[in-house]
């Protein structure tokens, strides 16, 4: 009699528990629906295909050799996301002189300390960074200041002596 | 029984404005909601008489927090949250809708006003030590809140999209990149991308009107639960002499004590202020006016002054100079003085990190039950000290950011 009282009662205790058992792995899976979109929304950004496409600067032949040049390139055309319409960036040409070879490059004015604007100081002759003070050299070497990184680079090609850059940075030298 | 007048004394203070129709509906609909009830539980208690004008800031923190989520409603009357339209409708408001520039500078006044009476609700509670047992959590909770409220602040900062907007977003997003091992996927999820978008300014519309609001409040729910559930400590003034009191006496006291109080467990002589006061409506006149001087204030900010709006934000900009909002110069002048690789998630983490740990562990540091702050010199002295390093970088970055 006392056996059997005891049998019910760990039955009872045995639906109880699986009762338990069911609220919380119903109440995982309900999380689990609503989280596992959310989270994958939140992370597709790293793994968007953007397309840069090559966007005109100027005739390189206008450009200076030994003054950074600065032009205002209309660089994203939708890359990101449903960006319209095309925001500008400033693209700094420099033509440097090395060893009697002019060699071009084209420097993003985004100063690699916290993604300040950066502009080519004539007095001092430096790339400036009025947020913290970063100075950068003609070719972009960091050279003073908190910046930890050089001036990145946009890709570049010629067509003739047309310019083209788009919006695909490379780490600076 | 002398509870039941008291209710029912209330009761008729409560309809008295009414008579006929509106005493009988009153009646009807108190005898199903307990509106009575819920008056008396809200406003019947026992605070402590003395420093009673300094425990105001606390419902004046409430009461800005209030203004702000009404005025950020109101707000959204007009604001579109894109990065060709955001500045566009903010523009529209300050050239041809006077009131919605009130409405949008009393937003940010009362952001303003908001940081500056939480920074001295905190001293007060750090000064007078209310922070001990049992109200360590509440504390803590404190804390949570004020770093919400700094997010809330630089999100809010970010959206009206103007240049003073888009490079603070900039830099506060790359500040995140020099996060250990997911700074970069981190920057662009905030981001929607590894450079400013379109999608930045809907996250961070998202984040300070939903996200953030939705943590803040129920913390705030919570941190006005464990008030009642703990009663106000209010500071050393009104526990004079309870470490000298007998037994008997503390025990008398404590058999005494009106509701909230007594507070346990808490250190002996600590769990009952010596002189108690109404919560209405004694202290809720002060509060009252303390919360309406500053709303003035802010009001009076926001008609004279009103929010600022910069030109349209300029990804090709050359010359604009960006300015953190006053609240954030201290860490802004850590990224000077940490510059170049390793040093710089030091500035940007390691440093603020210490500092936050170290203020959500002051109740745990400071376990002795001495309240006054002169027998506390090893919590009073650091906290001083922080006090005085943040005025000492802010005016550093003052000082660097505008040429003094």
């Amino acid at each position: 009699m006392a056996d059997e009282r005891l049998t019910i009662s760990q039955r009872r205790m045995s639906r109880r528990k699986f009762m338990i058992m069911g609220i919380n792995a119903a109440g995982a899976g309900t999380g689990l629906l609503i989280a596992a979109p959310i989270v994958g929304s939140i992370l597709s950004p790293l793994f968007y295909q953007r397309k840069q496409p090559w966007v005109l600067v100027a005739d390189i032949q206008h450009v200076p050799v030994g003054v950074p040049t600065a032009y205002v390139v209309m660089l994203d055309q939708g890359g990101d996301a449903w960006q319209v319409p095309p925001v500008p960036r400033t693209v700094y040409v420099v033509k440097l002189n090395l060893d009697n070879q002019v060699q071009v490059i084209t420097l993003s004015n985004v100063c690699t300390h916290m993604q300040c604007d950066v502009h080519w100081d004539i007095n001092l002759n430096v790339f400036f960074c009025p947020c913290h003070g970063g100075e950068y050299s003609m070719d972009g070497t960091n050279i003073a200041g908190p910046p930890p990184k050089p001036l990145f680079r946009y890709e570049h090609k010629f067509v003739g002596t047309t310019l083209y850059v788009r919006n695909v940075l490379t780490e600076g030298k | 029984m002398a509870q039941d007048l008291e209710r029912s004394a209330l009761a008729r203070k409560l309809t008295k404005p009414f008579s006929g129709l509106m005493a009988t509906t009153y009646r009807w609909v108190d005898e199903r909601l307990g509106v009575t009830d819920l008056a008396h539980q809200l406003l019947y208690e026992a605070v402590p008489r003395r420093g009673a004008w300094a425990y105001s800031l606390g419902s004046a923190t409430l009461i800005i927090i209030v203004l702000q989520i009404v005025s950020g409603m109101f707000l959204l009357w007009t604001y579109v949250p894109s990065t060709t339209e955001a500045w566009e409708s903010l523009n529209f408001i300050e050239h041809h809708d006077e009131f919605a520039a009130i409405v949008r500078g009393m937003h940010l006044w009362g952001a303003y006003v908001l940081f500056i009476v939480i920074g001295l609700h905190m001293v007060r509670t750090f000064v007078s030590g209310s922070y001990k047992k049992p109200r360590e959590l509440n504390w803590i909770i404190g804390v949570v809140l004020f770093l919400l409220v700094l997010g809330l602040g630089i999100t809010g900062s970010m959206l009206p999209w103007d240049q003073a907007a888009y490079w603070t977003a900039t830099v506060v997003t790359h500040v995140i990149s020099y996060f250990p091992l997911f700074g970069t996927q981190i920057e662009e999820i905030l981001r929607g991308g590894p450079q400013m978008g379109p999608d930045t300014l809907t996250r961070f519309f998202a984040i300070h009107i939903w996200l953030l609001p939705a943590l803040l409040v129920p913390m705030i729910g919570l941190h006005l639960i464990l008030l009642r559930r703990h009663g106000e400590h209010g500071s050393w003034v009104n526990y004079e002499g309870v470490e000298e009191e007998t037994e008997a006496e503390r025990a008398r006291r404590m058999a005494e004590a009106e509701a909230p109080y007594p507070a346990i467990p808490s250190d002996p002589g600590y769990a009952v202020p010596v002189d108690l006061d109404e919560f209405f409506p004694s202290q809720v006149f002060k509060d009252a006016l303390v919360s309406f001087a500053l709303v003035l204030l802010i009001f009076v900010m926001a008609v004279v002054v009103g929010a600022p709006l910069e030109r349209a934000a300029n990804p090709a900009a050359l010359n604009y100079v960006p300015t953190p909002e006053w609240f954030f110069l201290p860490l802004d002048q850590l990224l000077v003085q940490f510059p170049q690789a390793w040093m710089i998630p030091v500035g940007v983490f390691v440093v603020p990190g210490i500092g936050t740990t170290l203020l959500m562990m002051v109740p745990f540091l400071d376990r002795t039950p001495g309240r006054e702050p002169w027998r506390r010199p090893e919590v009073m002295v650091p906290g001083l000290f922080a006090i005085l390093f943040l005025l000492f970088e802010a005016m550093l970055a003052v000082g660097r950011l505008f040429n003094l």
